[in-house]
């Protein structure tokens, strides 16, 4: 699958294309040489804005990369999802940089096995665990994750020895309605027939804005929207009219795990709409502004989050309606990673969704990070094609 | 009438379907072996010659050395089962490494298709190892279960698993065809939770290397209450399909 005209200009024209963690690591190194500390994260429900408020430059942990697996199953289970076994490979093989230069790790209950490889890493850095509620609809749960952000906060000043103000989360709130808006404009272009993007695209551009700030970022995007625009107006789009529409769900796609979207691409497919927290998820909703009480609306936004830690996790298939309204796929494919108990399960209501209501074919995924699979994943997305 | 080819590069064999005037003139079969370009070699040296589509685990292999169009198994089992069992609407393909389950509507094309787990738990080569763990050949596999007047259960469903647990079995002093039987049931309730999931409309097809064992299809009928056909042929139904598609092409 490629762009209809060649010589197409990278949507981010640097010195880093698809190279996405290179690009956020040269930019965290730069806010650090300014005297930033880095706040380590590995999950969509650190909250951002409280972070950004306390001065810190917030970092994604490496996850994604099967090299650091074989040392990780020296200490846990080969039967454990392959981002958790990952992740602590990079940490005893002391080759994740961005940990490296992390001065804190933010962590969350979310699934049984971070929950408990956190309890591993704990001595490397300090490190603040967050207890996610898992019911979001309980009426306590709001009130019982804003007292987890604001001791998140307590953890970091002191930490950091700096402070956060109100007004400043506030600002940060605002920022991050900003840079979602923003990234929504960019993702219009995906829901355009054929899109005008190519997935590795979306999923750079997405690296980048989880770290950088909005103001950073700004230069960035007048950039991608002038590249974008330019696409438009000469008629230049990725892939072909008839090419089917893809839409990827379930787990994180980085590293090497993004074989998935390759062999999608290989076999004809174009990845419209990436439904994970390493694709747009982060970015499809905004936190209430002006409210008075800046830590609810941050708690409330990120309660929202659509994971299949919680239960019931009715939104994923409120959310998954807007998406498939908005990108119009012709599939719906669903990437769990290998022992990923809770996308597996929910995988069946996923699926039955998608063909029920939407009346769209369905493959469920499940993979890790080897590339041991790929010919058998190859054999499913062809014939999921062939079946259109 | 053009002839045309199709190849079936699948995991453990390799088939080969010559059509022309509305018939197959010619199949043949070989190991895929560790060089499956030179196996493919051989089987098409002096057959006639045609358009030629090419299916299976190793079509992307050949697919620049034959300079051939290349579709995924489902389609060719489709195309292919409809030519063998014209009111076909539901295949079972147990397969060296694959086991597929493909339900097809009214007119023939594919409605829903399911596939084992990327392991080879239920497949062909699982049968294979265990026939191994027994002593046994193939052929004496199906023989010793059809014959066996009791089943001893076998819950392991990882091939290596169930290769222990097999041997330790023997080790209780379980006789063999109860062994074989029970290993037999296994995989039929498998294959049976795989069709569950597509759904089953009659009629159903069996076919696949798996397809030429007597107590499996025997298993698979009586776990279903319903008929199963298998053609006389089941190997090769991925590769006739693939030579109808190359014949419509032309």
């Amino acid at each position: 699958m490629k762009f209809n005209v060649t010589d197409v200009k990278p949507l981010i024209e640097d010195e880093f294309v698809g190279e996405a963690a290179k690009r956020a690591l040269q930019y965290i190194q730069t806010k650090r040489s300014a005297g930033m500390p880095v706040a380590g994260i590995y999950c969509g429900y650190a909250p951002m804005e409280v972070i950004r408020a306390v001065g810190a430059v917030p970092a994604i942990l490496c996850a994604f990369a099967n090299k650091t697996i074989a040392a990780a199953e020296a200490v846990l289970p080969a039967n454990l999802c392959p981002l958790i076994k990952s992740s602590y490979g990079f940490i005893i093989t002391d080759t994740c940089p961005f940990f490296g230069i992390s001065d804190a790790v933010v962590a969350e209950t979310t699934c049984d096995g971070k929950k408990k490889m956190f309890e591993l890493i704990s001595h490397y850095k300090p490190m603040f665990v967050m207890d996610l509620p898992q019911l979001p609809d309980e009426k306590e749960a709001l009130a019982n994750w804003a007292t987890m952000i604001t001791k998140l906060q307590g953890f970091l000043e002191k930490t950091f020895e700096k402070s956060a103000t109100p007004e400043g989360i506030e600002a940060e709130i605002k920022a991050t309605n900003i840079k979602n808006r923003l990234m929504n404009r960019v993702f219009d272009y995906a829901t355009k027939k054929p899109s005008l993007l190519k997935w590795s695209e979306t999923y750079e551009l997405a690296f980048l804005a989880q770290v950088a700030t909005t103001e950073d970022l700004q230069p960035i995007f007048q950039e991608v929207f002038k590249t974008l625009e330019e696409r438009e107006a000469k008629g230049v789009y990725y892939g072909t009219a008839s090419a089917p529409r893809v839409l990827v769900t379930g787990c994180p796609v980085g590293g090497d795990s993004t074989k998935v979207y390759k062999i999608i691409e290989e076999a004809g497919g174009v990845v419209v709409a990436m439904d994970s927290c390493t694709g747009m998820k982060p970015f499809m909703t905004e936190i209430e502004e002006n409210t008075g009480n800046p830590i609810a609306a941050v708690a409330a936004r990120y309660l929202q989050l659509p994971c299949s830690c919680m239960t019931p996790n009715t939104r994923r298939l409120d959310e998954l309606d807007k998406t498939i309204a908005r990108f119009q796929p012709d599939v719906v494919i669903e990437v769990v990673l290998h022992a990923c108990h809770s996308y597996n399960i929910e995988a069946y209501k996923i699926m039955n969704h998608a063909k029920n209501k939407h009346n769209l074919p369905y493959l469920k995924i499940e993979t890790d990070y080897s590339d041991g699979d790929v010919e058998q994943i190859r054999t499913r997305v062809e014939a999921l094609f062939d079946s259109l | 009438m053009t002839t045309t080819l199709g190849l079936d590069i699948g995991s453990r064999t390799i088939k080969l379907v010559v059509w022309k005037s509305g018939a197959t003139v010619m199949t043949r079969k070989a190991l895929t072996s560790y060089d499956p370009i030179a196996v493919c070699r051989e089987l098409l040296h002096d057959a006639p010659t045609g358009p030629l589509v090419a299916t299976g685990y190793g079509r992307h292999l050949v697919k620049e050395y034959l300079r051939c169009e290349t579709i995924s198994e489902i389609k060719a089992f489709a195309v292919g089962a409809r030519a063998v069992f014209p009111s076909c609407r539901t295949i079972l393909d147990i397969g060296g490494q694959d086991t597929k389950a493909i339900s097809l509507s009214e007119d023939g094309r594919i409605d829903k298709f399911h596939m084992n787990d990327k392991c080879a738990a239920g497949t062909g080569r699982f049968l294979e190892i265990m026939a191994t763990a027994l002593g046994l050949s193939l052929g004496d596999f199906m023989t010793e279960a059809l014959a066996a007047e009791t089943s001893h259960p076998i819950n392991s469903m990882c091939t290596v698993f169930a290769e222990s647990e097999v041997i330790s079995t023997i080790a209780r002093g379980i006789a063999r065809p109860a062994i074989a039987l029970g290993i037999h049931h296994a995989i039929a309730a498998r294959a049976v939770s795989l069709l569950e999931r597509v759904s089953i409309t009659e009629d159903i097809l069996f076919a696949g290397g798996v397809a030429l064992n007597r107590c499996m299809h025997k298993q698979i009928e009586n776990k279903l209450d319903r008929k199963v056909h298998a053609p006389a042929d089941p190997q090769i139904v991925g590769a006739l399909g693939c030579a109808l598609l190359a014949a419509k092409n032309v």
